[in-house]
Formats: structure tokens, C-alpha cells, sequence
């Protein structure tokens, strides 16, 4: 059994089903991220495990207890649960030191061990030098470290992010991003990370949940996710593949557009239409033609950039469709030529759609 | 729930029992006795006779007695008259303050502001002291410049037209705040659009400037007319000695001896549907899409320059403001502080007999202080608290149909206050809740009226306070009830000390809803100037209304300190 565990979650606003039967497991300290498109329901999803709504159908365990469902819910203040939210939140009318203090001040804690408790995560958080200022006189990355101190301060069982960084530049970005996962595996909380930057989840996440449209599309390691996306939505949210339609000949070849390709896993069907992709990183160049011409394909460079690290192409193919290439930077193939590329077998992912 | 937290040094959270079910059901209930209650006991009256049989022979009355039709006619004409006026004061003195450059502009807000605050009644007076055919200041130096006899006059207030002006001087700035507001709002570059195509400056104003103000400027003249519609204090003042009567001062006739309570609350349904009407109306003008896209500021507006009509403009300015603020204060003062009434004050004739008189000598008005303060506290505080809440379950969605709550507390603002009057009055003087003849009626009766304005003020902070801000206190082990306490109020505490004080000020000079509540032992500061009034002590009336209006004042100026203070709020204080 895991810690936290969502089965067959829906919720419903008016004719609208804005989150549609997700079911999740999450082991304890584990950090699992929520990744999708904007309106996938990724918030409503976490304003639930928050106990901020309540479910139309499905359950929320904690350790086995229900917490929430459609005949009722535990409300937040009692789920022992710490929340960043998108906006902060931090109390305009309180000093950082009030509001990290707040959550412990609430546990009746008696005075010296809340000064004690918030003196640690303020040094943890290197706040201890603003603690007397307003939220108001602090910068946004500031403002980010005093809500996750107020949050982990009260050392929750579960911490739930909604796109912690999403209003930070991108330098800061990237350093509260380490920041997180060094915090977490300081403390070892059990979290839930929204977020819809895919970057930002491969960094933090043990798990990724990928969602679409309230529905989960597939849960696993970053690099799972990554290297063996098994739907056409999830490689093309990921980014960085090409896919090419086409039928399938057997389980494990497809013809696309007059090129066979075989393929690392196996089409659920002979004579099904189905899409194969492929990472533009693991396609190979060359200017010969080759003896076996399985998993390879003709077609003519129409651009090729030089970005430093290496070099981008766009090859048409005979179908007329293009497909990218990443390369190394050594023997650069003009635009016009005639070129062959290698699609490796064991990096061809055959896609449900 | 979650027992597993060896290792931690913070315990679990043990959060206490949240109280904030129970104490909405309260107030839904509460709000519900507020507003039905009395509408509903004033409906039920309206419709039956003396012995409790249905019958519609009361409405019968209000058509075919002509003492019962009268009264509509010439309500309806003295609010119209009102309307009227009210637009000519106000209309070209914002376009001065708003879009030209005449010197002095805040003096003169300042001075609208004075007469916004002044109780109409105490202006009505005023006026009489000023205006009154015989004994009247201005009258007798009149009299005196073109050296006349006794009975000669310029002016009798004692008229309907006398009566228009006196309402108007006190209903014009409703419309004064509405259409300098929008005026300060008009995209400047429509104007010189307009002005670069050669349009001269009347033409701009008449093609663009006034067709983009016609809302407010309609919404503002409908607040007007509702004011002088449903205002008591002073029809009662002026009309009953000219010998006719509005429709407020009719009510309030049939609560003398003998009483005809069944027939008053007949009278009142068409007083309140018209109020309703207005109320509408005036929501769907200022509802409209073409008056809300003016609020997207662009640029400051650009001013006009007077030049040489600069005279021209402060001759009109300055009149308007000795006539609604100057003079009747000056004839306030110089009675408070002269023996009798348009008396000069010199050295010789200056006296305090009437500060004597008011604060030592006549017993009622020690008491009427005390209750009108004790009110007004009371009032402020737990109006303020319960519009608090209320806007909190109404725009958080707490419970379901939480709205509603919002709909109740905005409703009494279509009651006029004498119809509120008799409702209360009826509802609590039978012997199921026999209230009538303590403070606690008119305690209800406060609350019920002030609470529109309180509930708007809050309902409009509560949209620029985050829920997240609400949701991180409680997902860290907040109940309801303790985020409301310890985020949510200390966040809106200036928005909560202007409502309380707006709430005072609208309390200690209410009139028209507790001419008909209180009793000798329950009289207010506002009553007691009615009854002295009829009496005809002037001095110590003076006395009460100085005083009235320099604790309005002190507020205001408080009120005023606070950062979220706006105008506008000032809309919903009555007459
Ligand atoms: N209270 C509500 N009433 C009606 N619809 C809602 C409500 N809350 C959310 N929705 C809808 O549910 C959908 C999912 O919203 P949600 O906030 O969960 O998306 P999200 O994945 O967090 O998106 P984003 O990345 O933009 O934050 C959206 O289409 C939204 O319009
Ligand atoms: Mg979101």
C-alpha cells in the first residue's frame, strides 16, 4: 500500500469534467510531479488532495485512511498537509518571521521552541537576515524561499507545490530548482509538484504524471517518460521528437510513407494506423546509401543551423514529410544534398493515439 | 489522522472545533428576521383590516380619498423638482472640478463634501431660520435694505418650491460624485479627437463629453429623486406648515391619534415599489457595458483652460456653496449663539444660554446623547462585523447558495426608511416580540439600514483579497473561523474602520425610520431636534446640529486618513 494514493478521482464543474478518473500512487518521500498543458486540471487535481474540493467521484487515501470523497472530506486545517502556492500567499500584514512562525503558532507550541524552530529553516532557507521585513520588501525568489520556510516549518506529512517558480526569471529559476530537490532531500517529504515547465520536472521528480485534458496519459520516471513516451500527446509534450505516421506491417514493423521501420515495442495490431516516434538526437546522417535499407530513410536537407553544440537540420523526406536532426558539429552536410538517415531500432517507439 | 511522525519534532496538527457552520446558519437566520420580517408583517397589515380579515379596501383608499392621493402627486412632482435641481447644481460645478482649470477645485470637494454630510433635516432648518417669511434672515434684510414693512418678504421656504431647493441642496452631491467620477474617467484623447477636428469647446462638450457622462449623470439624478421621495425630516419641516403633505409625512400622520396602522402600511407598498423601481433603473444604467468600458483609464484628462471666464465659473461655484453650506451654517452659528433668533451676533448679544439650555438644563437631551452614541457604537460594531462575514460566506462561496446572503444585505437599501419604520414597528410592537419603546428596535432598525453600504464596502475588498491568501492559513491548520480572524480581517482593517465609521455617521443622523420607533425613554439626538422643531426652539437646535455635524466631521477627517477611503462610499449614507 502506498502513503498517498488517488483512485478514480473525477470532479465535475456544471456539464464540465475538469479532472477525469486519475488514479495515482505515491510511495512516501517520494517527490511525484504533475506535468501538462495549461486547464489539464493539474491544480484542481492538488486543490483536492488539499481538501479545498471535494471530489464528484473517487477517493484520497492517506496511509490508508479516506480523506476525501464524494460523501465528504477531511477540511485542509486537518490533513497535516503544507501548500506553495502559485501566488505565495505570504501575508502582506506579517513580518517573514510572523509568517513562518504562523503554522507553529497554531500547533500551541510554546514560544522558545517556535523561535528556535524558525531561527533553523530561516538559516536553511538563508533568510535569517530578512526576518523582520514585510513580504512587500522582498524580492520574488525571496518571497519564494519565506513560503516554502512557512511550509516545511511545520514539517508536514505531505507538501503540495502549484508551479512554485512560474513567476520567477529564468536564472532564478533554475537555482531554486536545485534548491527544492536539495531541501527535500534534507527533510524527505512526500510531495506532490505542479507544474506545467517539463524542464522543472525532470530536475525535481522521482515520478512524473503526465496529464491531458483531466486525464492522466502516463506515469513513470523522468526517463521513462523521456525516452519511452507511449502516446502520441506525451512525445509531443516532451518535445525534442520527431513522429511519423504510419500502418503497421507486423507487431514490430511500420511502414511509413514507403519506409521500414522496426520498432523497440510492439503495435497492438497488424494493419493498424499508428504514429512511431523518434528523439531527433538519436537519428544518424549519412551521405552514402545503405546496403539494408530497413530504418532508413531518404530525403534532401532543405535547412541545416549551426547551434554551437551541434548542428540542426531539417530533412524532407520522399513522403514530403520533414523530420529534425540533431547532430555533432563534424562534416556538415549542405542544404540541397541528398542524404540518408539512420532511425535506430531500439530508439523508435511505436505510439497509441 | 496521521499518527506516524516519529522522528519529527512538530506535532500534529489538533485543530478545534470550527465554528463557522453554526455561526453562518445564524446569520442567514439573523438576515432573514432583518429584512423579511418587517416586510413581511408590513404586507400582511396592508391586506387585511382591524379584524385580521383579507381585504383590499385599504388599497381601495389610497385611490378614490383624495387626502390619501394628494400626497403621491406632490411627492412625486417635489422629487421630480428635486431630480431636477439637483443636476443643475451638480452637473456644470463637476465638470468645473473635474475638466477645467479653475483654482480652488479641492476647496470646493471640500465644501461638497460638507453638504453630503449635513443632515437634510438640519439643512431644512437652517433654511427656515434663513428663509422662513416673517422671521427669516435674508427676509429682513430684505426689508431692511429697501427699508419695507414687517409683512414684506423675498422668500418663503414655507412652498413647494421652497422645499425643493432646500432638498436639493443636500441631494445634489449624489449626483456631484457620480458625474465627476465618470468625467475623470472620459479617455481625454476622445475630447481632442474631437478638438483637433476644429469642434469648438461646446461642441465637444455637447457631441462627446456630456453623451459619455449621461449614465452617471441619469443614475446620479435617479439617487436624487429617491432621496427626496423617501426623505421625512424635511417634508415634515417645510410642507405641514405650508399645510400639504408627501407621502412620508402622510405615514407618519397615520401613526398620530388615532392610529391607522392597516391603512399606513397600504400607503407604504406603493412608496416602496417606486423605491425599487428607482433602485433598478439606476443599477441598469450604471450596469451598462457602454458606461463600464469607460473605466479603463487612459492618461490623465487633459484640462481646460478658463482664462478669462475663470470670474464666471467661481460666481457660480461660490454661490452654489453659500447657499447649500455657507449661509445655512452661518444662520446655525449665529442662532447657537445669539438669544433669539436673527439676532446679530456682537459682543453684546453673544451668549451660551443654549449650550446650557442643551447640555444642563433640558433632561431629554443628556439621554438622547446616550442612546445615540450607544447606538451608533453598537451599530458600527456589529454592522461591521456582520457585513464582514457576510461578504466573506457570500463572495468564498462558503456554503452553498451562499450568495444569497449578499442578495438579503443589499436588499433593505430599495427600503425607505419610514417604510422600514412602519415594518419594524408592526413586527414588534405586538405582543410576540414586544420591542417597541426600547433601544433594541431601534437597534434592528439601524443594523437593517445600514447594512447595504457596509456589505458593499466589504463585498467589493473581499475581490482584491486572494483566496490563496485565506487557503495557506488554513491548509497550515486554520479552521474557518481563525483565518477570518487572523488573515483576512487584519488584511481589510482599513476597509473595516471606515466601514464603522461611515456606519456611526449614518446612524447618529437617521431620521426617517426612527420618527415612528422611538419613545420617550428611547429618543435619539436626530428626533429630539424634530420634537424641538415643533416647538420651536431654534437655539437649542442649533446647539444639537453644530454638534452633530462636528462629530461627523471629526470622523470623516479620520476616515478620511486612511488609505482605501473613496467618495463613492459615501452614497449609501441616507437622509
Ligand atoms: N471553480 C471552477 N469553476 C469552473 N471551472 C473551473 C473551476 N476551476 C477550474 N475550472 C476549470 O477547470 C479546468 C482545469 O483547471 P486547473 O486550474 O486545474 O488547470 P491547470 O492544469 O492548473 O492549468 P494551469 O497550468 O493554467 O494552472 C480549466 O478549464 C478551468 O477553467
Ligand atoms: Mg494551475
Amino acid at each position: 500500500m502506498s502513503f498517498l494514493e488517488l483512485s478514480g478521482l473525477s470532479k465535475r464543474y456544471g456539464p464540465l469534467t475538469v479532472v477525469n478518473n486519475v488514479s495515482l500512487s505515491v510511495e512516501r518521500g517520494h517527490v511525484v510531479c504533475l506535468l501538462g498543458p495549461s486547464g489539464c486540471g493539474k491544480t484542481t487535481t492538488l486543490r483536492m488532495i488539499a481538501g479545498f474540493a471535494d471530489p464528484n467521484d473517487g477517493e484520497i487515501r492517506v496511509d490508508g485512511k479516506v480523506i476525501s470523497a464524494p460523501s465528504g472530506s477531511l477540511p485542509p486545517e486537518r490533513r497535516n498537509m503544507s501548500m506553495i502556492f502559485q501566488s505565495y500567499a505570504l501575508w502582506p500584514h506579517m513580518t517573514v518571521r510572523e509568517n513562518v512562525a504562523y503554522g507553529l503558532q497554531l500547533r500551541k507550541l510554546d514560544k522558545r521552541k517556535i523561535q528556535e524552530l524558525v531561527d533553523n529553516i530561516l538559516a536553511t532557507a538563508k533568510l535569517s537576515n530578512l526576518a523582520e521585513r514585510y513580504p512587500g520588501e522582498l524580492s520574488g525568489g525571496q518571497q519564494q524561499r519565506v513560503s516554502l520556510a512557512r511550509a516545511l516549518v511545520v514539517e508536514p506529512n505531505i507538501l503540495l507545490l502549484d508551479e512554485p517558480l512560474s513567476n520567477l526569471d529564468s536564472n532564478l529559476r533554475e537555482e531554486m530548482r536545485f534548491e527544492i530537490r536539495r531541501l527535500h532531500d534534507q527533510y524527505r517529504y512526500t510531495t506532490i509538484y505542479v507544474t506545467h515547465d517539463q524542464a522543472e520536472a525532470m530536475t525535481t521528480a522521482d515520478v512524473v504524471v503526465i496529464m491531458n485534458g483531466g486525464s492522466v496519459e502516463q506515469v513513470g520516471s523522468p526517463e521513462d517518460i523521456y525516452e519511452r513516451p507511449i502516446s502520441e500527446f506525451v512525445a509531443r509534450f516532451m518535445g525534442g521528437s520527431n513522429i511519423l505516421r504510419g500502418r503497421a506491417l507486423d507487431h514490430r514493423t511500420v511502414d511509413c510513407g514507403g519506409v521500414k521501420l522496426v520498432c523497440a515495442n510492439e503495435a497492438p495490431q497488424k494493419d493498424d494506423q499508428v504514429a512511431v516516434s523518434i528523439r531527433q538526437h538519436t537519428i544518424t546522417i549519412a551521405t552514402q546509401r545503405p546496403e539494408e535499407p530497413t530504418n532508413w530513410a531518404e530525403g534532401v536537407v532543405v535547412r541545416n543551423v549551426y547551434l554551437g553544440a551541434n548542428r540542426d537540420y531539417v530533412i524532407e523526406l520522399a513522403s514530403g514529410e520533414r523530420i529534425r536532426v540533431v547532430t555533432s558539429t563534424s562534416s556538415p552536410v549542405e542544404n540541397g544534398r541528398t542524404v540518408w538517415c539512420h532511425l535506430p531500432p531500439e530508439h523508435c517507439r511505436i505510439l497509441t493515439s | 489522522m496521521m499518527s506516524t511522525r516519529a522522528g519529527l519534532s512538530v506535532p500534529a496538527i489538533k485543530v478545534s472545533v470550527d465554528w463557522s457552520k453554526p455561526l453562518f446558519a445564524a446569520l442567514a437566520a439573523l438576515l432573514v428576521a432583518l429584512v423579511l420580517l418587517p416586510l413581511s408583517w408590513l404586507i400582511f397589515y396592508a391586506i387585511t383590516d382591524d379584524t385580521a380579515k383579507l381585504t383590499l379596501s385599504n388599497f381601495a383608499g389610497l385611490v378614490s380619498d383624495p387626502t390619501l392621493r394628494r400626497p403621491f402627486v406632490i411627492a412625486i412632482g417635489m422629487s421630480l423638482g428635486v431630480g431636477a435641481l439637483s443636476c443643475l447644481f451638480a452637473t456644470p460645478l463637476a465638470w468645473l472640478v473635474s475638466r477645467t482649470d479653475m483654482p480652488g477645485r479641492s476647496i470646493i470637494r471640500a465644501f461638497v463634501t460638507a453638504s453630503f454630510v449635513t443632515p437634510p433635516f438640519l439643512g431644512a432648518i437652517a433654511w427656515e431660520i434663513l428663509a422662513a417669511p416673517n422671521s427669516g434672515v435674508l427676509n429682513a434684510i430684505y426689508r431692511w435694505m429697501f427699508d419695507l414693512d414687517p409683512y414684506e418678504h423675498l422668500f418663503d421656504i414655507y412652498t413647494i418650491e421652497g422645499l425643493v431647493f432646500a432638498i436639493s441642496c443636500y441631494t445634489f452631491p449624489y449626483v456631484f460624485t457620480l458625474v465627476s467620477n465618470a468625467l475623470d474617467r472620459v479617455p481625454s484623447d476622445l475630447e481632442e479627437a474631437s478638438a483637433i477636428q476644429g469642434a469648438p469647446l461646446f461642441t465637444t462638450l455637447r457631441r462627446i463629453t456630456i453623451p459619455l457622462v449621461m449614465p452617471a449623470l441619469l443614475a446620479g439624478t435617479l439617487v436624487a429623486i429617491l432621496q427626496a421621495l423617501t426623505m421625512f425630516g424635511s417634508p415634515a419641516i417645510l410642507a405641514l406648515p405650508a399645510g400639504f403633505h408627501v407621502i412620508t409625512t402622510k405615514i407618519w400622520s397615520l401613526f398620530q391619534y388615532p392610529a391607522k396602522p392597516h391603512l399606513a402600511a397600504a400607503i407604504s407598498v406603493p412608496l416602496l415599489m417606486f423605491a425599487v423601481l428607482l433602485i433598478w433603473t439606476q443599477k441598469k444604467i450604471l450596469g451598462r457595458r457602454g458606461y463600464t468600458t469607460l473605466g479603463a483609464k487612459s492618461g490623465a484628462p487633459r484640462l481646460i483652460a478658463l482664462g478669462r471666464w475663470t470670474w464666471l465659473a467661481w460666481g457660480f461655484a461660490g454661490a452654489l456653496l453659500l447657499l447649500t453650506v455657507i449661509l445655512p451654517y452661518l444662520a446655525l452659528i449665529e442662532t447657537a449663539l445669539t438669544r433669539t433668533v436673527g439676532q446679530r451676533l456682537t459682543f453684546d448679544s453673544f451668549t451660551l444660554h443654549h449650550f446650557h439650555f442643551v447640555f444642563f438644563e433640558f433632561s431629554a437631551t443628556s439621554l438622547a446623547m446616550r442612546n445615540t452614541f450607544l447606538l451608533g457604537v453598537m451599530t458600527a460594531t456589529l454592522g461591521t462585523a456582520i457585513a464582514l462575514v457576510t461578504a466573506y460566506i457570500a463572495s468564498r462561496n462558503v456554503v452553498k447558495g451562499g450568495w444569497i446572503l449578499g442578495y438579503l444585505a443589499t436588499v433593505p437599501i430599495a427600503i425607505p426608511g419610514i417604510v422600514l419604520g412602519v415594518g419594524l414597528f408592526l413586527a414588534y410592537s405586538n405582543s410576540f416580540v414586544p420591542l417597541y419603546g426600547t433601544l433594541w428596535i431601534l437597534l434592528i432598525a439601524f443594523l437593517t439600514i445600514e447594512m447595504p453600504a457596509a456589505y458593499q464596502q466589504f463585498s467589493s475588498a473581499f475581490k482584491s483579497v486572494h483566496v490563496e491568501l485565506e487557503e495557506a492559513s488554513r491548509i497550515l491548520g486554520a479552521t474557518r473561523m481563525t483565518a477570518l480572524r487572523t488573515i483576512t480581517a487584519p488584511i481589510l482593517r482599513s476597509n473595516a474602520v471606515a466601514t464603522w465609521c461611515f456606519i456611526f455617521i449614518g446612524t447618529i443622523r437617521e431620521l426617517s425610520a426612527m420618527i415612528l420607533l422611538t419613545t420617550a425613554d428611547t429618543k435619539l439626538v436626530s428626533v429630539i431636534i424634530y420634537d424641538l422643531n415643533e416647538s420651536g426652539d431654534l437655539g437649542a437646535i442649533s446647539v444639537l446640529g453644530l454638534m452633530l455635524l462636528i462629530v461627523s466631521f471629526a470622523i470623516i477627517t479620520v476616515a478620511n486618513r486612511l488609505p482605501v477611503f473613496g467618495g463613492a462610499k459615501l452614497i449609501s449614507l441616507r437622509g
